[in-house]
């Protein structure tokens, strides 16, 4: 199979256009990090953007970064860290969940849109993403948004291409929004609570005014593998419930005071500060309990969105049914189910569960024999599912781009 | 009227008795209103500049009509025009002679406050202000605050993608909802997103907010609701050039502070706003900068020093720090009075609404003096200094002979300067009619064509909402054409592996 390395957005039309005239779709990748997920595609050639890693520009006062999406994601977030600046939607690190290699480009991180823990404040990359340039399955470079915070000319095709997995565009050139870190974080960590207390817990933090920028609860089971990230704070292998706040120094510890009295009756509260706090939250952030070089690795891996107070009932039902393991994020709006391998990955049993909150599911690890029989991505309502295609032919008609990656059999 | 909108269809114009006969058969009673007299009310939005009669106007009360209504007039190939609150400033809800003006007035309940997910959901004619208002009691609110917001609609909100003073903190309308039901002009009712953090698909309610009104009508909107932080104080800060200000709020956020609110006025306005409300705004500086912390005490105690420190060091002439919520409140009255103050001192006036790269704030305010002498036309500018969006207020009077024109004029080159300097056509009031014929400033014909064919995947007949946004109307199947590029059938010259 033929492999592209394209130069420039030039190269990236041209690659495109001959691929339209040879009705010979392409798989659009970057470091390759999350290729693992989805379907396996109908594709015949790779169409490699990594060699688009450039920084346009920066800067810092004007909170904006202009990168070519091939641009790796471990440079820019250095590059941003050293003027004290972040994505604030906390971009998961897919590597040790998928046994990948890499952490991925830009252009990977928005694709996929998968956001960490912080999403519940700070909202997802698709929140961050200010304007693009990309080159659409008619072979025609476009650009949507701009590069200023506050803008509304024109559709928001920045909103589509976030979590889009390369099917609507190829992303050349994106510009985010950067927020400054917070000068300190405090984690206060209520112990041995069970599913549903927890989600309690977490409901009335998040209902508090104390401006909670994490909300976490790892069951006593998903110790199973030993996770580093967690440090002493795993020792007694008891279920842990955890809760950031952020911000200056003086802030987070009066918050973490204020939050610690409010959540007493759910127990009292030990707190974790900086340095052992973010690498908690790493963990959460990378569902390190789950990582492929674990004791669940042979697992797959469920990724379920849901409403957060519905988030215990979900999970609990779900692990008992198929003696799995869960880990509640977002307050419990985000569920990732590591459940014992069998034919379908307990796909029925998972999307009964997420249908019945309104939620949905994602098959994020799974072998490809298990992926041909089972819908990694949440099957749609279908009017919502034929407006989609319509959606994806108003950008890419021919179906060049990343072909069957979403839907199952249409590689066929 | 110097815009054109399309030719209005004679043939469905001879029509109209039939067609408010079929409308009535759909919405019974007063929900159909076709005399010339009542319909007047409906004939503008907030820019009211432009004006023009619709054909008939229907106002339904549930989903299921305004199914039927969109069912019956894509059948009839009908145009329709969708009206919230009518407050949009750039025409998004102005009428066609022949099409029907869909008001969703009438969908004023709310339809459920979940505390536990912290969401509200929401009829889409209900204000942004008594979504608020209706969460109070438990100390949240919905974020959002554009200064309509007493009178504008949150189903409008979604339309415009609204923002507001608090934006740079708290994000805009985009980054505050989370699903819709939405009825397509094909009639078909479609559910998007919910009470989750995310949909699966596409984000199609990150499009649709903010698509004017042309891709479809919502009919229910699931909205996110904060806590209301625990305190806030404002600081009033005077310098003596403009440029100074401008330095003071870069240099705010490159401390890594986020204000909740960070506005700028320059001297025109700041006159204006004193002699309305008389807030004590210091009369003799250039620029005037409100900075509002918010959350807990102790935080903001700390901002205000580490933001008053900045502020010395940029050269203010003057800094007031409020040490009560009255004090508080006077500082911004005069803000928020901005605009009604200005049209104390001038008969009409203009808002426009572009959005620049914060560090362009010194030479696009420059490029506006020089704008004001060549047109010889006063402006008042108000800026929301955090995010860099900015709103002239070009003050004209109708009255003369020509003026309306000059300020059109004026206020497309601000808007194409705006473009120069890096930024947009429009931060937060939309492009509507306003701005429609100044996108090729910011979009080529392609990037143009883009936008218009996801339109065609929501609305293929192009009925819903036509002439706003977009200059040139082209049909869905010659946007969707594919061009063959010839002779270019092999992969190019470039590195394999």
């Amino acid at each position: 199979m033929d492999t592209l390395k394209v130069r420039d957005a030039k190269d990236v039309e041209e690659v495109v256009r001959a691929a339209i005239a040879n009705e010979q779709p392409l798989e659009i990748i970057g470091h390759g990090s999350k290729r693992s997920i989805g379907h396996a595609m109908a594709t015949n050639a790779v169409l490699d953007v990594s060699a688009l890693n450039a920084v346009t520009s920066y800067e810092p006062n004007e909170l904006i970064v202009t990168l070519q999406a091939g641009a790796p994601l471990a440079d820019v977030l250095s590059l941003i860290d050293a003027k004290n600046q972040q994505f604030a939607f906390e971009p998961m690190n897919t590597a040790p969940l998928l046994g990948a290699p890499a952490l991925g480009t830009i252009g990977g991180m928005i694709a996929a849109g998968l956001a960490g823990p912080r999403r519940i404040r700070a909202g997802g990359a698709r929140d961050h993403l200010l304007g693009a340039h990309a080159v659409s399955g008619f072979g025609d470079s476009f650009k949507t948004g701009g590069k200023v915070v506050k803008n509304v000319t024109g559709y928001d095709l920045c909103k589509l291409l976030a979590g889009s997995w390369g099917t609507l565009s190829v992303m050349t050139e994106v510009t985010l929004k950067v927020m400054p870190k917070p000068e300190a974080e405090r984690t206060l960590l209520l112990h041995g609570l069970d599913d549903a207390t927890a989600n309690k817990a977490m409901t009335a933090a998040l209902g508090s005014p104390f401006d909670v920028s994490g909300a976490a609860h790892l069951p006593k089971s998903a110790f199973r593998t030993r996770t580093d990230g967690l440090g002493d704070i795993a020792g007694q292998g008891e279920a842990l419930t955890m809760l950031r706040l952020e911000g200056i120094a003086a802030s987070a510890a009066h918050r973490a005071g204020s939050l610690r009295e409010l959540l007493a009756p759910f127990g009292t509260a030990t707190l974790v500060e900086d340095v052992a706090s973010a690498a908690a939250w790493a963990t959460v952030r990378d569902v390190l309990p789950f990582a492929a070089s674990g004791a669940l690795g042979a697992w797959p891996v469920w990724r379920i969105v849901c409403p957060p107070a519905s988030g215990a009932a979900l999970g609990t039902q779900l692990a008992r049914e198929t003696g799995g393991e869960v880990i509640y994020d977002w307050g419990g709006g985000l569920i990732w189910a590591a459940l014992p391998p069998n034919g379908d990955a307990h796909a029925s049993a998972v999307r009964e569960r997420a249908n019945a909150t309104g939620g949905h599911a994602t098959l994020i690890r799974a072998a490809e024999d298990v992926r041909r029989g089972v819908d990694v991505f949440h099957p749609q309502a279908p009017g919502v599912a034929a407006l989609s295609e319509r959606v994806r032919a108003s950008f890419d008609p021919k179906i060049i781009l990343n072909r069957g990656r979403l839907t199952r059999g249409a590689a066929a | 009227m110097a815009i054109m909108m399309p030719a209005s269809d004679q043939a469905v114009l001879a029509r109209r008795a039939e067609i408010v006969a079929a409308l009535r058969a759909i919405v019974p009673g007063e929900g159909v209103i076709d005399s010339a007299s009542e319909m007047r009310v409906y004939e503008s939005d907030g820019l009211t500049a432009y004006r023009q009669p619709p054909m008939v106007v229907v106002l339904p009360d549930t989903t299921e009509q305004v199914s039927l209504v969109l069912k019956y007039c894509a059948g009839q190939g009908i145009k329709v025009v969708p009206r919230g609150s009518g407050t949009s400033l750039s025409g998004g809800a102005l009428p066609l002679e022949d099409g029907v003006l869909l008001g969703l007035g009438k969908f004023k309940r709310i339809r459920e406050i979940d505390f536990d997910n912290r969401v509200v959901v929401t009829e889409p004619g209900v204000t942004n202000l008594a979504i608020s208002q209706a969460v109070a009691h438990a100390g949240f609110y919905y974020a959002p605050d554009p200064s309509s917001q007493i009178a504008c609609s949150i189903g409008g909100n979604v339309a415009e993608n609204s923002g507001g003073v608090h934006c740079l903190k708290y994000g805009m309308t985009t980054n505050n909802v989370l699903g819709c039901e939405i009825v397509l002009m094909s009639g078909e009712i479609l559910r998007i997103g919910g009470k989750g953090c995310e949909n699966s698909g596409y984000d199609l309610m990150g499009v649709i907010t903010g698509s004017e009104g042309l891709l479809g009508v919502i009919t229910e909107i699931t909205v996110r609701i904060l806590q209301k932080p625990e305190t806030a104080r404002a600081l009033m800060v005077g310098f003596a050039e403009v440029e100074a200000a401008g330095e003071c709020v870069a240099r705010i956020i490159g401390a890594g502070i986020i204000p909740g609110g960070m506005e700028m006025m320059d001297k025109p306005a700041i006159h204006a706003a004193e002699a309305f409300v008389h807030a004590g705004y210091p009369l003799d500086v250039e620029a005037l900068l409100i900075i509002e912390l918010d959350g807990p005490k102790i935080e903001v105690d700390e901002l205000i020093t580490r933001v008053e420190t900045i502020a010395n060091a940029c050269g203010s002439t003057t800094c007031q720090i409020s040490t009560s919520e009255a004090e508080r409140n006077l500082f911004w009255a005069g803000r928020k009075a901005a605009f009604p103050a200005v049209g104390r001192i001038s008969p009409d006036y203009l808002c426009m609404d572009g959005t620049i790269p914060r560090g362009a704030l010194p030479k696009a305010l420059a490029r506006i003096r020089e704008l004001s002498e060549k047109y010889q036309l006063g402006c008042a500018n108000v800026f929301h200094a955090g995010d860099g969006n900015l709103h002239p207020l070009i003050l004209y009077d109708a009255n003369k002979e020509g003026e309306i024109e000059r300020a059109e004029a004026f206020g497309a080159d601000i808007l194409r300067a705006c473009v120069e300097f890096g930024g947009v056509l429009t931060g937060e009031h939309g492009v509507g009619i306003e701005k429609r014929d100044l996108m090729p400033e910011m979009f080529t014909e392609i990037d143009l064509n883009q936008q218009q064919r996801l339109k065609c995947a929501f609305d293929a007949q192009g009925l819903l909402n036509p002439g706003k946004v977009f200059p040139t109307l082209h049909r869905c199947a010659e946007l969707g054409r594919m061009h063959v590029h010839a002779g270019k059938l092999a992969f190019p010259d470039i590195p394999r592996f």
